[in-house]
């Protein structure tokens, strides 16, 4: 190398290339800012004309981990334990949602959802908005509107507050009261004390069924409906 | 031995240039237009706050993609094998970190990633290894670029010709 290179003419073309590739750094930010809010305004498609079914209010187990317990003293009981990020919860919801709302509604069965957050942060935040929902007896709505709009990867940015609220808003959660709740993350150490009922009740996974406090053992691959019905009826 | 390799940094310095500069494209260009993929990617690393790993995830394969095209054509070689030389550093700290975090994750780095199956633990530990030792051989190539930057067929070299070598 010689010291000759070093001329003005040198500084001019490195500071060049410097800007070149801010330029283009810059250019595919924004590029790969823009179309991801395409995909999540896509995913907030599956909402839309979404109407609020009756309100179910939900009050706390705190004997069991401070579960959100729905219909009280029906004559089978339900432990479920989810993780708002968790793919496989969502092909659970998209399988037995239905059937679970219904015994919930049709007062055939207590229901009691534990949510987990082991996913990261945005599972986290995901479980407050869920548990703000519970207290303005929507929690199946909301719970049913999550899995809807479920982003295909884990904390990719999609459950932010805002998001959260707009979820919301879109079902028809419109109660400054929820949004509050939401952006403040009033039930922060309620999630807490749900993830830490994971431990206590040996659940390693989520999808995790219980059934009258029995682990649900299913033969079938995926979630059959008439298997978990059986189960159900079983007790 | 010196005089042997006179004769042939010029191709040395081509062969790493190229090596590095495809390496850099692609793993950037897969990235580059699954930006969400991308982000969680460096979210499932958990070492920078999640809103900064997004924009890292944004910024990172657009940042590789430039610089592995300067390294092929041959424009500021040196500044590229410094940038490119500190990412594989950043790559190599990252993985050993979640190495002995005991996390495991795909490594993001041709696209992908995000969090993996637990049972499959003793294939993930290999998978690191080998992402280490790749990043280690291409950091190694950043450094030979960085003391001889000029090579064969560069355009640098080209619109200096007669001051360098």
């Amino acid at each position: 190398m010689s010291k000759a290179a070093k001329s003005g003419g040198d500084h001019f073309t490195r500071w060049l290339v410097i800007g070149m590739v801010s330029l283009v750094v810059l250019t595919g930010v924004v590029f790969s800012m823009m179309s991801s809010s395409t995909k999540a305004n896509e995913s907030f498609a599956a909402l839309k004309g979404y109407t609020l079914a009756e309100p179910v209010s939900a009050t706390l187990d705190t004997a069991a981990g401070s579960g959100l317990v729905l219909n009280p003293g029906g004559a089978v009981r339900i432990d479920l334990w989810e993780d708002p990020q968790c793919p496989v919860c969502r092909t659970f919801e998209s399988s037995l949602g239905e059937y679970i709302d219904t015994l919930v509604r049709a007062k055939k069965a207590t229901v009691v959802y534990h949510i987990a957050s082991f996913l990261g942060s945005e599972s986290i935040r995901a479980a407050n908005a869920m548990m703000c929902a519970a207290d303005e007896g929507h929690y199946l709505d909301f719970h049913q509107s999550i899995y809807l709009v479920q982003p295909a990867l884990e904390n990719s940015g999609f459950f932010s507050n805002e998001n959260l609220v707009k979820i919301g808003d879109m079902i028809g959660l419109k109660s400054e009261k929820f949004t509050n709740c939401v952006t403040s993350g009033s039930k922060l150490e309620l999630v807490k004390t749900h993830a830490a009922s994971l431990p206590t009740y040996k659940v390693q996974g989520t999808p995790t069924v219980f059934i009258n406090g029995k682990l649900w053992q299913r033969a079938s691959n995926g979630f059959d409906l008439s298997e978990f019905r059986l189960a159900v009826e079983a007790g | 031995m010196k005089r042997l390799h006179e004769k042939y940094q010029g191709h040395i310095t081509l062969l790493a240039r190229l090596v590095l500069g495809a390496v850099l494209i692609v793993a950037g260009g897969l990235k580059a237009f699954v930006p969400a993929e991308a982000a969680s990617a460096v979210a499932a690393y958990k070492i920078l706050p999640t809103p900064l790993a997004h924009i890292a995830g944004y910024a990172l394969p657009w940042l590789e993609i430039a610089i592995g095209l300067l390294l092929i054509i041959g424009i500021s070689v040196r500044m590229s094998a410094i940038v490119s030389g500190t990412i594989m550093l950043l790559f190599i700290g990252a993985i050993s970190s979640v190495w002995a975090r005991g996390i495991l994750i795909d490594c993001g780095c041709f696209g992908g990633g995000g969090e993996i199956d637990p049972t499959k633990a003793a294939e993930v530990h290999r998978a690191y290894a080998i992402e280490i030792a790749r990043d280690v051989g291409l950091a190694l190539s950043a450094l030979y670029l960085y003391f001889f930057p000029y090579g064969l067929f560069s355009v640098e070299k080209l619109a200096n010709t007669g001051k360098e070598i």
